[in-house]
């Protein structure tokens, strides 16, 4: 186990320094001279010009421009934004909770809905129930997901008026950011109308929070039924039975918790995929989320803001793989075996 | 009084109710504190009879019956609870591959714990009490290192272990009838020899009757009281034990006889190995007549009827030429 940890650790190393690489290659090689992208201002005088150009250290090998690069996105600068002139890192510190809590609530949601529908599915295998369910998961999977963001926004925004339309909350509220989780800052906050306040921060967050949800949702359903059809084939199911175990207590007890590994690691390999849904949809529902920041900066080619999402993003979900997976090894009686069978 | 009464039990798969059956009108009694082990190839029908019990048989199977009744209870009309009940207080199970019937993910304590009888509720019998009675039964099951067993997973214990494990958990309740599916098979002389003298001590201390299903007729005639071989779905011969070892009557049973090493170790040298000629016919291709009729060295002209089941005194045969008839009858006389 600590032997597999430790490649686990070294191909996490590895994969950071070529991400960060990618994001200092794209500062230097993406067309226009550097100088120009750093400071995003387009008319320098010779003598500025110079200046930016020795202050960047744009006269060194570009190896050690490198290292530097590596050191300053240690140290937490990520350069200032040509856009805004604001420090990269403060916006994305602003930014990425409002993300966070977009994704979290919706693995929550895939996880708390996908698990008992994609149980239904399989108890139910090959009846009428169970072909709906699929088909609908096939829907979900294949549908284009700005578009099915749209089409909720037409739905229950546009046409029924139930849903406020974008943002996360009515401009109505001023809610002190502290957290930048908006339930959270609520929940801190001591101003008047707190609970109107929740109430429409959840509704704002309904929509995207399903948009974002869909996708994992109808793989957490195909995993689970699949696995579970699986199961309830496995002897030690048939001899849970023979015991004279009630149903409902073989599928909790039992069915549930070998379900919910394979789930789990079949979610936490859409970690990518939950991200970039997520961007596309912030941009939909305009919420202040690192998508939103990532898609502005590039029509403004704010190039160190590029740099900053794409290592911020890059390392979080490159992060949450290999802890997920690690997480995964170790709560598996099983894969433990096997990686002490192998030494 | 029978505890367990099967009479003509026919299981038919799902798609072709107008085939042969999978298992073809068989009868057993079982009475209480008896040892009836059924004996047979794999794919003889064995394992459907004891789903079929247990109302487990899935849904590829159709059964029917004249009567299936366990201590009275018709088995054949009773509702899915009362069964399940009936399963987790008088009927037990254990299956071959002992290991594939634990759960992998659950430790091995945790398991046993959930069969343990809840007589009271778990309020007001701590933790620790109930450990201490399944340490108890663990040591009835012949476990010593109890400690190392509790806290493992099922896939870090041998498979004799997790038998034994098996057979706690069946036990746990004191059913009055254990079926035993291959409970040895793929295990070492040694383990399979622990294991049969526990099912045994089991029934002889607790009067237990135990239903076996086994594929060595050596071993199943060693530890049983009657035997019931099985061919092609049909009860081809069945009886006490020690009569049906020592004069076989029927065809199929001489050669399973003959083909255990026993058997072959009383063969003199250099003769060719006894062996019925073909393999078992498959469901779709039965032979009219006696089902062992193209395989059967003794087979001759009226062989191409099927024989009926000869229910004599002690012994059933359903062969138009039983062997060792003769000697028998002499016996009965004497």
């Amino acid at each position: 186990m600590f032997i597999y940890a430790l490649r686990k650790l070294t191909l996490l190393f590895v994969t950071m320094l070529l991400l960060t690489l990618l994001a200092f290659l794209l500062g230097h090689f993406a067309p226009g001279d550097p100088v120009y992208k750093l400071i995003g201002e387009q008319n320098l005088t010779p003598a500025q010009y110079q200046e930016v150009y020795n202050a960047y250290h744009l006269n060194r090998p570009l190896i050690l421009q490198f290292f530097r690069f590596i050191g300053n996105a240690i140290s937490g600068d990520l350069g200032i934004s040509t856009a805004s002139g604001e420090m990269v890192l403060d916006h994305l510190l602003r930014a990425l909770p409002a993300t966070a809590e977009l994704v979290i609530y919706a693995l929550v949601l895939a996880m708390v809905a996908g698990i008992p529908i994609g149980t239904l599915a399989a108890l139910n295998s090959d009846t009428p129930l169970d072909r709906t369910i699929l088909a609908c998961c096939l829907i979900g999977t294949s549908i284009p997901t700005f578009w099915w963001a749209l089409l909720i926004i037409l739905l229950l925004s546009l046409t029924l008026g139930w849903l406020p339309l974008s943002g996360r909350i009515s401009l109505l509220f001023e809610v002190e950011p502290r957290t930048n989780i908006m339930l959270l800052d609520l929940m801190l906050s001591d101003m008047g109308y707190r609970a109107a306040a929740l109430r429409d921060a959840l509704a704002h967050l309904f929509m995207p929070m399903v948009a974002v949800a869909t996708i994992p949702m109808t793989q957490v359903i195909r995993t689970t039924r699949s696995t579970m059809v699986r199961l309830m084939r496995e002897d030690f199911i048939k001899a849970a039975r023979a015991r004279g175990l009630g149903r409902w207590l073989i599928l909790r007890h039992h069915a549930l918790p070998n379900v919910m590994l394979p789930v789990s690691r079949d979610l936490s390999l859409q970690f990518g995929t939950l991200f970039t849904g997520a961007m596309i949809i912030e941009n939909i529902f305009a919420w202040p989320g690192v998508g939103r920041y990532l898609v502005s900066s590039m029509q403004q080619q704010d190039y160190p803001a590029l740099q900053g999402c794409l290592l911020m993003v890059g390392s979080i979900i490159v992060l949450l793989s290999v802890l997920s997976d690690l997480l995964h090894t170790a709560a598996d009686p099983l894969t433990r075996k096997d990686l002490s069978d192998v030494g | 009084m029978s505890l367990l009464d099967i009479r003509n039990l026919s299981i038919y798969g799902r798609n072709d109710t107008d085939e042969a059956p999978l298992v073809d009108r068989i009868s057993l009694t079982l009475a209480d504190g008896e040892i009836l082990a059924l004996v047979g190839e794999s794919g003889s029908g064995k394992s459907l009879v004891a789903q079929a019990v247990l109302g487990m048989l899935s849904d590829e199977w159709v059964m029917n019956a004249e009567r299936i009744s366990f201590d009275n209870i018709d088995l054949l009309h009773i509702d899915h609870d009362s069964h399940r009940s009936l399963l987790g207080e008088d009927m037990a199970m254990i299956f071959q591959d002992p290991a594939a019937c634990l759960d992998p993910m659950m430790r091995v304590s945790e398991q046993l714990l959930e069969s343990m009888p809840k007589t009271t509720p778990w309020w007001q019998l701590g933790r620790r009490k109930q450990l201490q009675s399944l340490i108890s039964m663990l040591h009835q099951v012949g476990v010593r290192d109890h400690e190392r067993l509790l806290t493992a997973y099922p896939h870090e214990i041998s498979a004799g272990l997790a038998q034994k494990v098996m057979i706690a958990m069946a036990i746990a309740r004191r059913p009055r009838l254990l079926i035993a599916d291959e409970p040895t098979i793929g295990m070492e002389p040694s383990t399979q020899g622990q294991l049969l003298r526990l099912l045994s001590k089991l029934n002889q201390l607790h009067k237990m009757s135990i239903l076996l299903l086994s594929h060595d007729i050596n071993m199943a005639a060693r530890f049983a009281d009657r035997l019931a071989v099985i061919y092609c779905g049909q009860v081809v011969e069945a009886g006490p034990a020690d009569a049906i070892i020592n004069q076989p009557m029927h065809p199929y049973t001489e050669a399973l006889l003959a083909s255990t090493a026993a058997g072959l170790c009383r063969q003199p040298p250099k003769t060719p190995l006894p062996e019925l000629r073909g393999g078992m016919p498959r469901r779709d291709h039965l032979p009219i007549g006696c089902r062992l009729g193209p395989r059967c060295g003794y087979a001759r002209k009226a062989c191409v009827t099927m024989p009926e089941l000869t229910r004599s005194k002690v012994r059933d045969y359903r062969c138009h030429y039983p062997l060792n008839q003769r000697i028998d009858v002499d016996e009965e006389d004497a």
